[in-house]
């Protein structure tokens, strides 16, 4: 059986979805990447980021 | 393995080539030890061990500290090595296998079955390898908590807003808000903001209402009142004017108008002769005599002159500050008239002019001045107390509201950010919803296919071993976010967990069905299971299903069956006669387990390598040792009808016996075969008394090498006239001590005679 990586699972998920910001997806797979990075507030900041001013 | 847990030498367990292998040996006969041989090398770690204090027992617990623990596994592909103790893999080193399931044990059984919802979830979010998946949805969930509460924060501080820009009840909307300020803009004569956007303007503020302050700067009244109550009289030191006093009053300064007559005189002598007689009144003088009078009175002029000077400035000076201040009240008093504000009579001067005494050098009049200065500071002090009187209390009322105008203003601004944070921090957390929704929902349906797919091969498998019951529907499912549980049909009803309905060995085929279920489903490494005593709870009828589904269901992995159940065994022998297996007969702390699994070939290829490294004596004992372990097998084998031994004693009998038992057993079974060996087993008797006699050689003589290798030569015969040089198992592998065979068939029992 194939089990998927995080960021597969996150991916395809995303990927379903519509109406979301463009970019979304491969900004959130750049935070996915980075080591050594409190990986919740850099999601918190991401979604800040997409919510516009 | 050597050195390891119950093993104080070596110990090799011969797999096959991926065949299975049930183990048979009574507690205690070190079983186990092959089960925690393969979970160190695979895992790492003993979990028995792994409580504090117990890591050391991985080693054996002997006498001789310099052994070395070792584990070497030999497999078809890349997961085989060798692992030496202490283990000092790191966490990758197991990464290949961290997910895999391969070792069910009897004690540990119903592990999983008993764990709590949540913790079957994690140890199935392990097993599945959804770990990392789990860990981002933790993390997609905090920063989704934080956001909310940050929006929450951001709302609360609208409100906070609302509620103080709100009045008499009145919603507060930007209309409302608006309108309001428009309305105390027109109050105020302050141009009206046509938008709320004008309002948070601050061009706009300082244009209106800063204009507006501007114009009511302070009035003619505030600052004539402020300038009441800062009057100072002019300071004057009376010791200047008693000393200018002095001064015009000495003689010195009486010559001092005669000052340019005396120059007019010096000027005449610096001239011209005078003839002895003065200019002035023709009378006889000594000119000599009267140069030096003249002289002598310009001198003291002069410095008459010169003190007049140091007084004549500040007297000028205060002469000027008493008019000022005189001319600055007269102003404060006419301008209060103006006002409707009576201040008392400004003090006249006082009659002698202060520069007229200067100038015609006279005594000023100190007490004149000093007598005005103290009605100048009463008027000052009169003046500041109508002042005090007069004043207002605050600014005025507009000034006020234009403030607080203003302080609206600022107010509708905040009001204004906060709602624009608001907005947005609420967008993120619709963002943030919509993602995690998203995912938590995918990952809830992708685990329920992942469950629905393994509940139906456990429910198969444990059907397997329950055909006859109505227990069926066996299923794992999720419960809440983060739990799932196991649940069953019985007897029509649904029971989760199905703990309160199912005995004890049905939890334990639970256990096994789920065991082999997540194997089948999720191994990708292992190709093998290792069931350790996992039978005990089961009655003969299920442990014979056990070994049916085992042998038929299982037969593409290698199973490797460790019981101390003898008719378990047996089931396994009949059920899967393809499978390798090995009995343990007994352990000692000094030699181990022992096995009845033929081992003289291994102990001959350790006689012969030591034999080729120059270690005759070594290669003699491993011989002797060689054939001990043969004629054991072979008097097993053939039920030699040995004296009775009790336990372990009949793994030491004197070799001599072994030669009696096998010359007996085969005179009466197969005389033809004794007689084609006898000359075999009378040198090999020779042998034990002489070359093979290690004891001996300590003492008397040491033998050669060509005599060991003789010997061990004619062991190797012995043994392939006990083996099928097809198949290379022994002749008795199956059937009976009267008809056996080996196990490919192509030999039979008795061994066929030599020549």
């Amino acid at each position: 059986m194939h089990r998927p990586s995080a960021q597969e699972f996150l991916l395809k998920v995303l990927g379903a979805l519509e109406d979301l910001p463009p970019d979304f997806a491969r900004r959130f797979a750049e935070v996915l990447k980075k080591a050594d990075v409190d990986r919740s507030q850099a999601i918190r900041q991401l979604f800040e980021d997409f919510a516009g001013d | 393995m050597h050195a390891f847990r119950g093993v104080p030498a070596e110990l090799t367990v011969d797999f096959g080539k991926g065949e299975s292998l049930a183990v048979y040996g009574d507690n205690g006969t070190g079983k186990s030890t092959i089960a925690d041989a393969l979970e160190w090398y695979f895992t790492g770690e003993i979990e028995l061990l792994s409580h504090e204090g117990r890591q050391h027992a991985v080693r054996y617990v002997g006498d001789d500290d310099s052994r070395v623990t070792s584990v070497e596994v030999f497999t078809s592909g890349t997961l085989g090595g060798k692992v030496v103790f202490p283990d000092e893999r790191d966490a990758e080193a197991f990464q290949a296998v961290r997910r895999e399931t391969f070792l069910l044990r009897g004690r540990t059984l119903a592990d999983f079955i008993n764990k709590t919802k949540t913790e079957k979830w994690k140890a199935l979010v392990e097993i599945l390898g959804l770990d990392a998946i789990e860990n981002l949805r933790e993390d997609l969930q905090r920063a989704r908590n934080e956001l909310r509460k940050e929006s929450k924060a951001a709302e609360e501080q609208v409100q906070s807003y609302r509620r103080a820009l709100a009045s008499a009840g009145e919603a507060v909307t930007h209309e409302t808000v608006l309108a309001n300020i428009q309305e105390i803009c027109r109050m105020l004569g302050v141009d009206s903001p046509q938008s709320l956007d004008q309002v948070t303007d601050p061009s706009w503020l300082t244009a209106a209402v800063g204009a507006s302050m501007a114009a009511s700067e302070p009035s003619e009244r505030e600052s004539l009142l402020s300038e009441g109550r800062t009057l100072n009289a002019p300071a004057l030191e009376t010791s200047t004017l008693e000393g200018w006093n002095a001064l015009v009053s000495s003689e010195r300064a009486q010559l001092l108008p005669r000052a340019s007559l005396v120059r007019e005189a010096k000027r005449l002598f610096e001239t011209r002769s005078i003839g002895g007689h003065c200019p002035l009144c023709g009378q006889a003088v000594d000119e000599g005599q009267l140069a030096r009078r003249i002289e002598s009175s310009l001198v003291e002029m002069m410095e008459g002159s010169r003190e007049l000077e140091r007084y004549r400035d500040p007297i000028a000076r205060a002469a000027n500050d008493l008019i000022a201040a005189r001319d600055k009240r007269l102003s404060l008093h006419d301008r209060a008239r103006a006002i409707a504000l009576e201040l008392p009579p400004v003090p006249s001067l006082p009659r002698t002019d202060l520069q007229a005494s200067v100038d015609s050098l006279a005594p000023v009049d100190i007490k004149a001045i000093t007598g005005f200065l103290s009605e100048l500071r009463k008027w000052d002090r009169a003046a500041a107390k109508v002042a005090q009187a007069a004043a207002p209390s605050g600014p005025s009322t507009r000034d006020t509201q234009l403030v607080m105008l203003a302080a609206l203003c600022q107010q509708v601004k905040s009001w204004r950010l906060a709602e624009h944070k608001a907005a947005r921090a609420l967008r993120a957390v619709n963002l943030a919803d919509t993602v995690f929704d998203a995912y938590q929902t995918n990952q809830k349906e992708d685990l329920a296919a992942l469950l629905k797919q393994m509940s139906r091969r456990v429910a198969q498998i444990y059907a397997r071993l329950h055909p006859d019951e109505d227990l069926a529907a066996v299923s794992i499912e999720p419960w809440t976010a983060k739990g799932v549980e196991l649940a069953i049909e019985f007897h029509g009803s649904r029971q989760r967990p199905p703990h309160g309905v199912l005995s004890e060995s049905h939890l334990n085929s639970l256990a096994i069905a789920l065991f082999l279920a997540m194997a089948e489903e999720f191994n990708e490494q292992l190709g093998f299971l290792l069931l350790d005593d996992v039978i005990n709870s089961f009655d003969v009828e299920h442990r014979g299903r056990l070994a049916e589904l085992l042998a038929d269901g299982f037969s593409d992995w290698q199973v490797i069956v460790l019981t101390h159940d003898q008719q378990f065994f047996e089931h396994l022998s009949r059920r899967a006669p393809s499978w390798r297996k090995l009995e343990l007969t007994s352990w000692s702390h000094a030699s181990g387990p022992r096995t009845t699994e033929y081992e003289t070939s291994g102990i001959l290829a350790a006689a012969r390598d030591r034999l080729e490294n120059g270690d005759v004596q070594g290669a003699a004992a491993k011989a002797r040792r060689a054939l001990e372990e043969l004629l054991q097998e072979i008097c097993e084998a053939l039920w030699a009808p040995l004296a009775f031994r009790r336990g372990q004693a009949n793994d030491k009998r004197e070799i001599g016996e072994l030669f009696k038992g096998v010359r007996r057993t085969l005179k009466e079974r197969a005389k033809a075969v004794l007689e084609s060996v006898e000359p075999l087993l009378k040198n090999l008797e020779a042998d034990v008394g002489a070359t093979l006699n290690v004891e001996v050689h300590g003492s008397r003589r040491r033998s050669g090498s060509s005599e060991v290798e003789a010997a061990l030569k004619r062991i190797e015969t012995l043994d392939q006239r006990w083996s099928c040089r097809a198949c290379r198992t022994r002749v008795w592998h199956r059937g009976s001590p009267e008809a056996g065979r080996c196990k490919c068939g192509q030999t039979s029992f008795p061994p066929v005679p030599v020549g």
